[in-house]
């Protein structure tokens, strides 16, 4: 046998992969989030061929008119903006699967009183979370890569727009920041599965930890922005040119400065920024060159990967405390 | 031990139950503190909006443009209340689906069970027992979050309320705890369907889930993070056949969208001249829906298995 295979880290990991392949709830759960993540592309692109036939029509009753074209603007077409829904998708249901799959990694130890053998067995306690801890990254990185995959092909199906390997690099990198995403969320339920008395009370305070971070900062951040408060924008409905109202807004910077710093407590905020200019979802990044995005919104994924690194090292620190190991 | 008796005292000792567990707690202040937060919002996003009109009105004159009319004029003061909607669509579902499970969960987790089948409590005392400490439970958090605004429109100068605007905001809270209970009660249905306690947890989750952030995408194109934000939330669906169809089929089930339809046509900021699922029918929708989630409840629970006394994890 090699060296590798004998290895604790990788025999744990490797058991925990295995019982999920015999699991049906890995299957179960990503097949949920792949639905979720096709049906908003697929209701993306739809509202997008509305829009094209709008234009169309608009554009042919003005020939028909004999009048010019160009006063009306013509929609312009970016096929990767429509894997918005599959990333909002990630960014909400990922993390709170991240959670149950965590939750379940310690749960199932505890719950099978399989935790406290396990101690009496020549493996050290770092390697064995470590080995769970790499079993949960492996789960994720394969889960999130059907998601993305499936995803991929169903644009290129419903946009009929071939991707080029720039789209695809472009998903790639996405992909690899959703990992280190979701990972945030599996080891912050893994660890408060494994540190609280009762596994069930650990999982709801990960939900709590969930709802602050994916739903409710971002939401207060939303809410507070004025242009979110009036139908159509308040902007809009003054009629105030973009470069207008960034001189009205330098009136409000302290609100602005709040409302961002509540928006970046929020690791999901992080994602979304970063994936959304990756993919060039945000209008401002639309048609701009990877490296340039890359180099702008490193920020964001730094946050993330240090997030993720943070909580695995919290998890090798911490101790396993010896009336934690069953499940009451 | 007469029926009623022993259904009351099955009730006010699940409530007194419930209110131990930290976990309920904690979302419970949750919640409170989101309704405040609400209040803050409502309040501070629309003197922002009404400052920048003041600014923009300055530059509009100074440059000799018009001057459009203060979008904030046209916001009723109810729609102050407008991130309550997100807030109990969110933390007060969830609240309740905790508080549901918990109603059940603690009774089969503690083995008591077997010794209560054995008193004197008929299956249906059990069952209506635990279905009113939910209400009690349920309605004592909407109340509060009611009075916290009540006293918030009190407070705040330039909101007086109408007397219609009262009972508009009343009837707004009734048709929270409507949806706040339609949760509660899968999750007591769920919780005593289970045979572990977590899977009891997930199914009502995975419900909310689905309800909260997949559907709106099917019927009305509305995309998760749209779902968390009151205005966003209620953009209407492309009019196109495919909208139509998924609107007809699926709109009932899209309960989540529903009640945020309901909520806004009762705060004064639905959109005017919105199309797609219209305010009655979704109310009806609601009320629907829960009156079959309590039937579930009551199935469940009557059903439950009175032999074994622990779950699984």
């Amino acid at each position: 046998m090699s060296k590798v295979t004998t290895n604790p880290v990788f025999i744990v990991a490797g058991k925990d992969v295995s019982d999920a392949g015999r699991d049906r709830f890995i299957l179960l759960v990503t097949l949920f989030l792949t639905v979720a993540a096709i049906v908003s592309l697929v209701t993306g692109a739809i509202a997008l061929a509305t829009d094209v036939a709008t234009y169309d029509a608009a554009k042919a009753t003005l020939l028909a008119l004999g009048k010019p074209i160009d006063a009306i603007a013509t929609p312009e077409f970016y096929p990767l903006r429509l894997l918005r829904g599959a990333i909002e998708q990630t960014e909400i249901i990922g993390a709170a699967i991240a959670i149950l799959m965590g939750y379940r990694a310690a749960a199932s130890e505890r719950g099978r009183q399989t935790l406290a053998l396990i101690m009496t067995r020549p493996v050290r306690r770092w390697q064995f979370l470590a080995g769970k801890a790499l079993a949960g990254l492996l789960l994720l990185t394969g889960g999130l890569f059907v998601v993305l995959s499936l995803g991929a092909i169903a644009l290129h199906l419903v946009s009929g727009v071939g991707l080029n390997t720039m789209d695809l690099l472009r998903i790639g990198i996405v992909w690899i920041v959703a990992v280190a995403y979701t990972t945030c969320f599996f080891l912050t339920a893994f660890i408060l599965t494994l540190w609280m008395k009762r596994p069930p009370q650990a999982l709801l305070a990960a939900f709590c930890l969930w709802l602050l971070l994916v739903l409710i900062a971002p939401q207060i951040g939303d809410t507070l922005d004025p242009d979110n408060q009036v139908a159509g924008g308040v902007f809009a409905q003054l009629h105030i040119a973009k470069p207008d109202q960034v001189e009205i807004m330098k009136g409000f910077a302290t609100f602005e400065t709040v409302r961002t710093g509540i928006e970046a407590a929020s690791i999901t905020k992080h994602f979304e920024r970063f994936a959304f200019a990756v993919l060039g979802i945000k209008d401002t990044y639309a048609g701009v060159p990877l490296g340039a995005i890359l180099w702008e919104k490193w920020g964001d994924a730094l946050f993330i990967l240090l997030a993720s690194l943070g909580l695995g090292g919290i998890l090798l620190v911490l101790p396993i405390r010896s009336d934690r190991l069953t499940k009451e | 031990m007469t029926s009623y008796s022993a259904t009351t005292t099955i009730a006010a000792h699940a409530v007194r139950l419930a209110l131990r567990e930290r976990m309920v707690a904690l979302l419970g202040l949750l919640f409170i503190a989101l309704v405040v937060i609400s209040a803050w919002l409502g309040w501070s996003a629309t003197s922002t909006v009404n400052n920048i009109y003041v600014s923009a009105a300055a530059f509009l004159t100074d440059t000799g443009q018009v001057v459009p009319p203060n979008p904030v004029h046209n916001i009723s003061p109810l729609s102050l209340m407008r991130n309550m909607v997100v807030y109990v669509a969110l933390i007060g579902a969830l609240s309740a689906i905790v508080i549901g499970n918990r109603l059940v969960a603690l009774d089969r987790r503690n083995g008591v069970v077997p010794l209560i089948s054995i008193r004197p409590v008929t299956r249906a005392g059990y069952a209506l027992g635990k279905i009113a400490a939910l209400v009690v439970l349920v309605g004592a958090l909407t109340g509060v979050a009611a009075a916290i605004s009540a006293i918030t429109f009190l407070v705040l100068p330039q909101t007086a309320l109408t007397g219609a605007e009262w009972l508009r905001l009343l009837g707004y809270f009734g048709l929270s705890a409507t949806y706040m209970l339609l949760f509660g009660l899968l999750a007591l249905a769920s919780a005593a369907a289970s045979r572990s306690e977590s899977v009891g947890l997930l199914i009502p989750v995975t419900i909310w889930l689905a309800l909260t952030f997949i559907l709106p995408s099917l019927t009305a194109n509305i995309l998760p993070t749209a779902a968390i934000n009151p205005i966003a939330a209620l953009a209407p669906a492309p009019d196109t056949a495919f909208f139509h169809w998924t609107q007809t089929l699926f709109g009932p089930l899209s309960l989540a969208e529903s009640y945020k339809i309901a909520s806004a046509a009762l705060l004064d900021f639905l959109p005017a001249g919105r199309g797609g699922i219209l305010p009655l029918a979704a109310t009806g929708w609601l009320f629907t829906a829960t009156a079959l989630s309590a039937a579930s409840a009551a199935y469940a629970l009557t059903r439950m298995d009175r032999t074994t006394g622990d779950l699984d994890v």
